[in-house]
């Protein structure tokens, strides 16, 4: 008993400490955000600066189009190899996950240098090109978070189920493996367009004026303005990761798989 | 009755004097300007006004709007002339703009550069075909001839001084660099602008430093040393010197281009922390000028000439707040001769344009800001491009052991 | 659970119809091939251009020169410098995030645990400059904290104290690096079955002998390998140095940052990418202990 609270003591403990850690360069920051800066006083006036610049609706636009692409893309590409390697391709599992990985140890710059080389101009005369490259780059999160959700049910299992009760493919598709695989699917078109809206160093060192690239440009002169931007995205993901991750309980009950 | 025949005839009478003046009109369309070398090439202003208005846009690079007043020149010109600047990474490093050039696709190009000498080896390519276009502005004559390449290929700008910017808050202002890295009261305040390792302007402050502790442009090691002192005595803070670090109040004073200074004074003010400017008593370091060209491979060519002219212009005229809708249907000449000339939209920036001599002269300059004045006690020093590419090699190797 | 074969023929033995979605099920890799090539395409073609270039010199003739001035310094001691960063910052952020998933794991609640998870998913992409400027306005020479402290007679900065050091660089990271920490270890942690803890304590084993026997041996490969994760972040975080320093610490990403676009030493590049080349090679050499880990802990985790 005695040792059981000191367990829970010392959980406790860890958790204030880091509390603690977390929350101080947060609140200072947001402390400044909030300020007026002559006059000293506080505001959201900060916060409501960046929708006046002009710009803002054109360089939006480009991200979103940019976004929108990296989507389909993704759909295209991510989805039907995932749930393939989880029906058919179970002994490729590792070799794609090797593969899926490698653009995490790549640097960005890396890439844009290699990309300026090597691609040709009718790609890189267009700003989609973008969305290619952010495909690869969100690999790595999007391959696991498909392979992580998928592996909580056992796909091949009620597949074959609803086979077997004469579900032709088309209806088994629709109506078992889509609705299964929806909150797995969500959650990686968002990170995907998580990482679209904030990716700064390739848009900018292939020279594309994207909607972080147009925010740091614009927010040089206006120290205020960009810390506020800073902590209010930081506080608009959160917000939106936490609402998400309520909408996910509902469907991702993980099926204990006998051995 | 009599009224109609009257139009008529002036109608008609207009229409054949104007088929005339197209008939006998030099072939305008057969300009191709990106080989125009210069103004009388172009078929003149009006005729450059016109070709750079259909070209609709113009792609500079590397342009901070608070560098040397930068950003009013950027918004008179597309004011008066209705052309879109594209503004590539404005915090870039001039090695960035010849990255680029050397790199990007078409589209991409800048169409003029304003770099630092010391990447003007390597853009002008030893052994094969330099970057730029040559072409020699209106007022060319007036540029000093150590600062213009004899084909037009480069010429300089302007150049600044080396300023102390410090927190107007400080018990005392820092007038010496000595004193800024000595005096124990001014512990924790001094930064440098930047890593000298790969910050142009971060090396000219510590060829600063050097002059002001013994050393010279051939010695930049007294300048390291007093450095790894101050940072012994708890002077010197280990921070990048720009707005963001300042305004958290990583550090209170470095030095910097004077030409920074109205900039960065407006942008610490809206941070809700004042900024004061002023030329060291000990040391005035003379900063080589920067550079400016024009790409060969510009995608606007007339509007890369045309913003080339109006940098290079010395007129006294109007600001980006003045330009009214009238005056924006004048003729390209005209309009050109009422809007405020680029030299002196650097002087306003507290900046030194390249042809500041002849405009003395002329007196076609306009007043300096005050506060930049430079003190008779400051020695002055002035490292050439070779002596910075020697004293960089120490620093490389030097400064990671500070 | 047996995975299913292979072959045309369903549980029962009747033979499959065969149709577009039943190709789809084949177990050929050619299903791969748009990944793969898509790879190729935006991936590997990229950075294949990029490592050729490490081996040119600025004229274009193949050159090992560059390579060979890595081992040089200032890039010699950037490179211990950067490793250096790397192993202390992993351990920094590996350890207390340890703690706190085993923490939240303890307390249960469930809205906690979301709540943990998401600000995690939020701070574990935080750095470069937002992240420098939250630390400066806090723990800088004027910061919140530092401020508070000195007016009840504390100076962190007096006593030496700052966060333009190496050590100040590792407390930064830590802010993302934690994070990171709590997000992959979690599902490890989750996959520790109640009921392996049961048995134990029903076969007589003390809650140190569950550890020791069962808990560390299971969980310690999935620590390593979320350890060479942490590695691999802090080794090439760039924005976050930038910010922080002034180029006094010798740091291999911001070395190719000042090659490849710096204002002072030019024409270069060749070297910064070579810079960059052996960047890859040192992650690579620490993900092969990650990639053969997650291979062995496979099947212990929540499949």
């Amino acid at each position: 008993m005695a040792s059981a609270m000191k367990k829970n003591f010392a959980a406790n403990l860890v958790l204030i400490v880091t509390g603690i850690f977390i929350f101080f360069p947060l609140y200072a920051a947001t402390e400044f955000s909030l300020r007026n800066g002559a006059e000293h006083t506080h505001g959201f006036a900060a916060y409501r600066w960046i929708f006046a610049q002009s710009g803002f609706i054109e360089n939006l636009g480009i991200t979103l189009r940019v976004t929108s692409l990296a989507v389909v893309l993704n759909l295209l590409i991510m989805v039907p190899t995932v749930t393939w390697l989880h029906l058919s391709g179970q002994r490729y599992k590792r070799l794609v996950e090797i593969l899926t990985i490698l653009p995490l140890i790549f640097p960005v710059v890396a890439l844009a240098t290699g990309a300026q080389l090597a691609m040709p101009d009718f790609m890189q005369n267009s700003v989609y090109e973008l969305s290619f490259f952010y495909v690869v780059i969100a690999m790595p999160y999007t391959y696991r978070a498909l392979d992580i959700g998928l592996s909580g049910h056992p796909l091949s299992t009620i597949t074959n189920a609803a086979r077997n009760l004469g579900a032709s493919w088309l209806k088994t598709l629709s109506s078992v493996v889509i609705p299964t695989i929806r909150p797995s699917i969500l959650a990686a078109l968002f990170l995907m367009v998580a990482l679209s809206l904030g990716e700064f160093t390739l848009a900018q060192l292939l020279h594309w004026s994207t909607f972080p690239v147009w925010v740091t440009n614009v927010s040089q002169q206006n120290v205020i303005g960009a810390t506020a931007l800073a902590i209010g995205s930081l506080f608009f993901a959160w917000i939106l990761l936490f609402g998400f991750s309520f909408l996910g309980s509902k469907n991702s009950t993980t099926v204990q798989e006998e051995e | 009755m009599r009224a109609q025949r009257l139009v008529v005839a002036a109608t008609s009478a207009a229409i054949l004097v104007s088929g005339l003046v197209v008939l006998t009109a030099p072939a305008q369309a057969a300009v191709n300007y990106c080989t125009v070398q210069n103004l009388q090439q172009a078929g003149g202003m009006d005729a450059l006004v016109k070709a750079a208005k259909a070209e609709k846009e113009l792609n500079i690079i590397t342009v901070p709007r608070d560098w040397a007043n930068y950003g009013e020149a950027i918004d008179l010109f597309t004011n008066a002339f209705g052309i879109k600047i594209n503004d590539d990474n404005p915090e870039g490093s001039s090695a960035y703009e010849i990255q680029t050039i050397k790199t990007a696709p078409a589209s991409k190009q800048p169409d003029v550069v304003d770099i630092g000498v010391s990447v003007l080896p390597d853009a002008l390519g030893i052994g094969r075909k330099a970057l730029f276009a040559p072409y020699k502005v209106a007022t060319w004559n007036d540029i000093p001839a150590e600062w213009k390449d004899s084909n037009g290929l480069w010429y300089g700008d302007y150049y600044g001084l080396m300023a102390i910017s410090y927190d107007a808050s400080l018990p005392k202002a820092p007038t010496s660099i000595k004193a800024l890295l000595t005096d124990p009261a001014f512990k924790g305040a001094f930064a440098l602008s930047g890593d000298p390792t790969s910050s142009q302007q971060a090396l000219m402050g510590l060829f600063a430093i050097a002059a002001a502790n013994g050393g010279s442009a051939t010695n930049i090691m007294p300048g390291i040393e007093a450095l790894k002192a101050a940072k012994a005595a708890g002077n010197f803070v280990s921070v990048i010197g720009n707005s963001a670090n300042y305004a958290a109040g990583a550090y209170k004073a470095t030095i910097t281009w004077d030409f920074n200074g109205p900039g960065a004074i407006a942008t610490s003010a809206a941070a809700g922390k004042p900024l004061k400017f002023v030329i060291p008593s000990d040391v005035a370091l003379q900063g080589t000028p920067y550079l400016q060209a024009i790409n060969t491979k510009a995608p606007h060519c007339a509007a890369a000439r045309l913003w080339e002219e109006f940098l290079y212009s010395q007129n006294i005229g109007k600001g980006s707040k003045d330009i009214t809708a009238a005056d924006k249907k004048l003729s390209g000449s005209k309009l050109f001769k009422l809007i405020m000339g680029g030299q002196n939209i650097w002087v306003a920036g507290a900046a030194h344009p390249i042809t500041e001599a002849a405009m003395i002269k002329k007196k076609t300059i306009v007043d300096a800001p005050e506060g930049f004045a430079v003190p008779k006690t400051a020695k002055r020093i002035a490292p050439s491009p070779d002596q910075q590419t020697e004293q960089k090699a120490i620093v490389v190797t030097e400064w990671p052991k500070l | 659970m047996k995975q299913s074969t292979t072959s045309n023929v369903d549980v029962k033995g009747a033979l499959v119809k065969k149709g577009a979605f039943h190709g789809f099920l084949t177990s050929s890799p050619i299903a791969l091939l748009p990944l793969f090539l898509f790879l190729l395409v935006f991936f590997l073609w990229p950075i294949g251009a990029l490592t050729g270039n490490a081996f040119k010199s600025n004229e274009g003739a193949f050159t090992f020169s560059n390579v060979t001035m890595l081992f040089q310094d200032p890039y010699r001691m950037a490179f211990k410098n950067s490793i250096t960063l790397g192993l202390l910052s992993g351990l920094v952020g590996a350890i207390p995030g340890l703690a706190i998933a085993m923490a939240i794991e303890k307390q249960g609640n469930q809205t906690l645990k979301k709540f943990i998870a998401s600000i995690s998913g939020v701070l574990a992409n935080t750095g470069g400059v937002p992240l420098a400027f939250m630390f400066l306005a806090a723990f800088g020479p004027a910061g919140l904290v530092i401020s508070a402290l000195k007016s009840v007679g504390l100076d962190l900065y007096g006593l030496g104290f700052t966060l333009f050091s190496f050590t100040g660089l590792i407390i930064v990271y830590a802010y993302f690096q934690i994070p990171i920490m709590v997000i992959v270890i979690t599902p490890a942690l989750t996959s520790l079955r109640k009921e392996w803890k049961d048995s134990a304590a029903n076969l007589g084993a003390s809650k140190f002998q569950y550890w020791q026997k069962v808990g560390l041996p299971i969980l310690m490969p999935s620590f390593i390998a979320c350890y060479l994760l942490l590695f691999a972040s802090a080794f090439s975080a760039f924005a976050t140095a930038r910010a922080l320093t002034v180029g006094n610490i010798a740091l291999v990403p911001l070395q190719i940052g000042a090659l490849v676009d710096g204002n002072v030493t030019i024409n270069q590049a060749n070297l910064g990418y070579a810079l960059a080349f052996g960047m890859i090679i040192i992650s690579l050499v620490a993900m092969i202990p990650y990639i053969w880990i997650q291979n062995r802990t496979a099947r212990w985790q929540v499949r």
